[in-house]
C-alpha cells in the first residue's frame, strides 16, 4: 500500500525545466568592476513539493575581457578541478503557490550551494510568476569567496570584492 | 498497537523517499543536460611561447598588444649594461577577428621589417563527451624589409614569407608541449644562402606555481644546417602573469623576433658568447563584447 502510494506520487509529480537559465555575476570595488553572464544554467522544479535543483558549468560564465575570464577559471574558481556548481533546495512556501493559475508570488528559498568543492547553506528570497503555464523565477543573493575557499591574493583584494552578487533568472517550462 | 507500528513504517518510508527524491531531482536534472565537449583552455599563457607563436589565439574582439625586446650580448659587460644599450624591439598587435582567426601586425627594428599575419585555429583540444587530443593552428606571415637599400633592388626583393603549422597539447595544468614545422621563403638572400628553408620547432612550458611558468623553445632549420655562420635558435626563460599583463623573460641566441628571421638568420651561438637577454610584455584588451549565442 505504501509502495503503491510512493510510486504514484513520483509518477504524477509535475516538474518544470530550463536549460537556458541566466545568472549574472557582479563584483564591485573602488578600483574594478567584474561582470559575467551565464546563459546555460539548468534548473528543475518539482511543483508538488517545491523542491528545486540547479546545475551549471563554471566555464559557462562569460566575461567581456578574456583575461578576466582566464583568471576566474584558472586561478580562482579552478574550474579544471571543480567544473560544476550546483544548488539543491526547496521553495519553503511552495504550498501558497497555485501552479495552475496565472499569478505572482514572493518566495523563500533554502538549500545547499556547492561551488569550488565547498557546500554551504543558502537562504534567500525571490519572486515567482506563473503565466500561461510557464514559471518565471528570479532571485538575487551574495556569496562570500572566503566561505567557498576561493583564494584572493593580498595584492588583488582591492580589485575583487569578497561578496559576489549573483542575479538569477529562470524561465521554466513543464517537462 | 499494530496501527502505530504501521504508521511509523509509513512515516519512515515517506521520509526516506523525500530525501532520496531530493538527490533524485538533481540526478534527473543532470540526465536532462546533454554533455557538451569542453574546450581545453589556457595551454600557454599567451600567443607566443618565446619567439614562436603558440596555439593560443585572441577570441573575437580581444586585442593582444605586445612589446618585445632583445638586448645585446650579455658578455659585453657593465659598460654596455650587459647588452641593454643595444636593445632591439618589435611592437606587435594581434586581434581576434573571429574566435578562430587572429590577424597580426608587427614592426620590428631588425631590417625595419613590417609584417602582417594570419593565425587560423583549425582544431581545438577538447575533453569530455568528444575528445580531441591536440590543438592545431596554421600561421602565415608576409614581411616587408623597409630599410633604405640599393636602388637596383625591387619591392619584391624586400619580401619574405612564412608558413607554419602549430600542434600543441596541454598534458596537465603544469605541462604543455608544442611542435611547429615551418617553411620560410625569402625573396632576397646572401650568395651563400638558399631562398627556401624548412624548420621544425619544439617548445613548451612547465607551470610550477599559480602564475609562473618555465618556458623553452628550440628550432632546427635547414638554413643553419647548410651554413656555418647561421645557428639554430634555442631559448628558455619564465612567463610571469600578473593581474593585467604577461611578462616573458628569457635568454636566447637569436636577436631576431620575426619568423623568417629567427629561423634562418640567427647569427648568435650559445657556445660563442651569442647570448641575449630578452623580454616580451603582453597585455590583452577587450575591444568588442563577446557575442552570446
Amino acid at each position: 500500500m505504501v509502495l503503491i502510494l510512493g510510486a504514484w506520487a513520483s509518477v504524477h509529480a509535475q516538474k518544470y525545466l530550463t536549460k537556458e537559465g541566466v545568472i549574472d555575476l557582479y563584483s564591485e570595488t573602488s578600483l574594478f568592476v567584474i561582470e559575467a553572464k551565464n546563459q546555460k544554467v539548468a534548473c528543475i522544479l518539482n511543483a508538488d513539493n517545491g523542491e528545486v535543483a540547479a546545475s551549471t558549468l563554471v566555464r559557462s560564465f562569460k566575461f567581456k575581457e578574456a583575461l578576466v575570464e582566464e583568471h576566474f577559471n584558472e586561478n580562482y574558481m579552478e574550474s579544471h578541478l571543480y567544473p560544476k556548481s550546483q544548488f539543491k533546495g526547496k521553495i519553503l512556501n511552495f504550498n501558497q503557490i497555485n501552479f495552475s493559475k496565472d499569478g505572482s508570488y514572493n518566495i523563500q528559498i533554502a538549500g545547499d550551494l556547492t561551488m569550488h568543492g565547498e557546500t554551504h547553506p543558502l537562504k534567500t528570497t525571490g519572486k515567482l510568476t506563473v503565466k500561461s503555464g510557464t514559471i518565471t523565477a528570479s532571485t538575487e543573493f551574495l556569496v562570500s569567496l572566503e566561505e567557498y575557499k576561493i583564494k584572493v591574493e593580498e595584492q588583488y583584494k582591492d580589485r575583487i570584492n569578497d561578496q559576489i552578487k549573483l542575479t538569477v533568472h529562470f524561465d521554466l517550462k513543464p517537462m | 498497537m499494530k496501527v502505530k507500528y504501521i504508521s511509523f513504517l509509513f512515516f519512515l518510508a515517506c521520509l526516506s523517499s523525500q530525501m532520496k527524491a531530493q538527490d533524485d531531482l538533481l540526478d534527473m536534472l543532470e540526465d536532462q543536460i546533454e554533455e557538451e565537449p569542453v574546450e581545453v583552455a589556457y595551454t600557454f599563457k599567451s600567443t607566443r611561447i618565446i619567439n614562436s607563436h603558440s596555439i593560443e589565439r585572441m577570441k573575437f574582439g580581444q586585442l593582444d598588444f605586445r612589446i618585445n625586446h632583445r638586448f645585446g650580448q650579455v658578455d659585453l659587460g657593465w659598460r654596455e649594461l650587459w647588452g641593454l644599450d643595444q636593445a632591439k624591439i618589435s611592437f606587435d598587435f594581434g586581434y581576434g577577428v573571429t574566435d578562430w582567426l587572429m590577424v597580426g601586425f608587427r614592426r620590428s627594428t631588425y631590417k625595419k621589417m613590417y609584417d602582417g599575419s594570419l593565425k587560423f585555429s583549425i582544431l581545438r583540444q577538447k575533453s569530455g563527451s568528444k575528445v580531441m587530443p591536440i590543438a592545431l593552428s596554421y600561421y602565415t606571415n608576409m614581411g616587408i624589409n623597409s630599410e633604405e637599400d640599393d636602388p637596383d633592388f625591387t619591392f619584391s626583393n624586400r619580401l619574405s614569407f612564412t608558413h607554419q603549422i602549430l600542434v600543441a597539447r596541454k598534458f596537465s595544468e603544469a605541462i604543455s608541449l608544442q611542435i611547429m614545422p615551418a617553411y620560410v621563403h625569402r625573396n632576397l638572400v646572401n650568395y651563400d644562402e638558399e631562398n627556401d628553408a624548412f624548420a621544425i620547432g619544439i617548445g613548451g612550458r612547465y607551470k610550477f606555481v599559480r602564475r609562473v611558468a618555465f618556458t623553452f623553445e628550440y628550432f632546427w632549420s635547414t638554413a643553419a644546417a647548410n651554413n656555418e655562420n647561421i645557428y639554430n635558435p634555442l631559448s628558455f626563460g619564465f612567463d610571469i602573469e600578473t593581474g593585467g599583463h604577461v611578462f616573458q623573460l628569457f635568454f636566447t641566441n637569436s636577436q631576431v623576433m620575426e619568423e623568417s628571421g629567427f629561423m634562418t638568420e640567427t647569427t648568435g651561438s650559445w657556445l660563442d658568447g651569442g647570448i641575449f637577454f630578452g623580454f616580451n610584455i603582453s597585455r590583452v584588451f577587450a575591444i568588442a563584447k563577446p557575442r552570446h549565442e
